[in-house]
């Protein structure tokens, strides 16, 4: 089973405005203007493209979840503008490493589906950020770590892309960043597929095409 | 006299129109003072009816390490030495650091807590997990994101971990309630390591949230429906 599909999902909408800017920037707006030029970039690398939101709707983090579980040989990129950080700048974060359970009937429990795609997530996360870092100065490296509620429930190499920030004081500055962001994510999107093989899942005897 | 009764009459009219458009934007200037004075009484109660962690003279001064935000290097936490008087009891040590923590540096630019956030309760179990309930306002004034949510986090455990050696792990309620996220992105549904070492991160094992944890958590939720 190879990577053929990426699940893109802009963060907050409908009520959740996500962070605001003193300009009156709506990070719920600007992700998704983010979203429809990654989708290109994606397309242009030979992925089909699944947005969790199209237009100002705010599907719940289970149900942008489950649009990633639904698929097979998917990876998932969530994306947001922070309130902080240095503008002009824009992180990857991955979810820690947590060990993988499951009941006896072998399923994962909903609330740990990312467990056994963590190393993946951070091999993923590290490509992606090493092309961010490449188009924006002062950006980290390598992938951060933190427990993004998002990523926790995703069964699927996951990651967030948060740019800085809603606080610019023209929105042009952030519109500048967005060729940038869709070609860095869709760079390390292409060069994460030969490195994705589906783990092994427990009670999966194969461990091939197990999403729980 | 037909005419004149007439004339009266938009007379009458013009000037309710008038009155109407001068007094109905007084009034509701009006309604939003009386909102926004109800929102802060009501937040001025619930600190008054709890009394701030006492600092009583006989408590001797130590040096105490906290952690704000940095001003060379954004997104990152600087330990800070303050000398004050600290109980020896760890829960009430724990409440003068998290008091001291909220009340922020002196360069307001380093804060990583909002300024009307308050501590309503906190505990520590047996097995050091610490559990900390913190007012709305820690939820509601944050900056929404990733970082600032994460740095939030962070300078609380590490502040904890640089000066409670009892508290082990940290679990944030938000007046009294679990809550899924911090302000939209940080998971609040597990415990934090309360450590110095990397970032704040979930605890690894199966079964998170024992026993223990969850009726202490219900003791909590049941204070604050009180």
């Amino acid at each position: 089973m190879g990577l053929n599909v990426v699940v893109l999902d802009p963060a907050h909408g409908g009520v959740d405005l996500g962070a605001r800017g003193t300009e009156g920037i709506r990070e719920s707006e600007v992700v998704l203007q983010f979203a429809g030029q990654v989708k290109r970039a994606l397309e242009a690398q030979g992925f089909q493209v699944i947005l969790t939101r199209e237009g100002n709707d705010n599907p719940s983090f289970d149900d942008r979840s489950a649009r990633a579980n639904a698929q097979r040989g998917a990876v998932f990129v969530t994306l947001h503008i922070s309130s902080t950080g240095l503008p002009g700048t824009a992180r990857t974060y991955v979810m820690p490493d947590f060990p993988p359970s499951s009941d006896v009937s072998g399923l994962i429990p909903w609330d740990r589906a990312q467990a056994p795609f963590t190393a993946l997530s951070h091999k993923l996360g590290d490509l992606v950020q090493a092309e961010l870092a490449k188009r924006f100065k002062g950006s980290p490296a390598t992938a951060q770590i933190a427990p993004v509620r998002q990523l926790r429930t995703t069964a699927a190499p996951a990651i967030a892309v948060e740019v800085s920030s809603v606080s610019v004081e023209n929105r042009a500055d952030l519109d500048r960043m967005i060729p940038g962001v869709a070609e860095a994510i869709a760079q390390g999107v292409a060069a994460f597929r030969p490195s994705y093989v589906l783990p092994a899942i427990p009670g999966n005897v194969s461990g091939q095409g197990g999403q729980p | 006299m037909n005419f004149t009764w007439r004339t009266w009459l938009v007379i009458v009219l013009v000037i309710a129109v008038v009155g109407a458009a001068l007094y109905f934007p007084a009034l509701r200037r009006q309604v939003y003072k009386a909102k926004d004075i109800t929102e802060k009484t009501a937040e001025q109660a619930r600190r008054e009816l709890l009394p701030p962690a006492p600092v009583t003279s006989g408590d001797p001064k130590v040096k105490a390490k906290m952690y704000w935000g940095s001003r060379s290097q954004p997104g990152q936490l600087d330990p800070v030495t303050v000398e004050l008087p600290l109980s020896s009891d760890p829960v009430l040590r724990s409440k003068q650091i998290l008091n001291t923590l909220l009340a922020g540096p002196v360069d307001p630019e380093a804060r990583t807590l909002p300024p009307d956030a308050a501590l309503l309760a906190f505990y520590i179990l047996p097995d050091g997990t610490a559990i900390a309930d913190f007012s709305e306002a820690l939820a509601n004034s944050i900056p929404s994101g990733i970082e600032s949510e994460q740095l939030a986090v962070d300078s609380i455990t590490r502040t904890l971990a640089a000066n409670i050696p009892q508290a082990k792990q940290l679990k944030i309620l938000i007046h009294g309630q679990e809550v899924d996220t911090l302000a939209g992105h940080l998971d609040l549904t597990q415990p934090f390591d309360v450590t110095l070492e990397g970032m704040s991160e979930p605890r690894s094992g199966v079964s998170i949230i024992t026993a223990p944890i969850q009726k202490a958590i219900d003791k909590v939720k049941d204070a604050t429906k009180r």
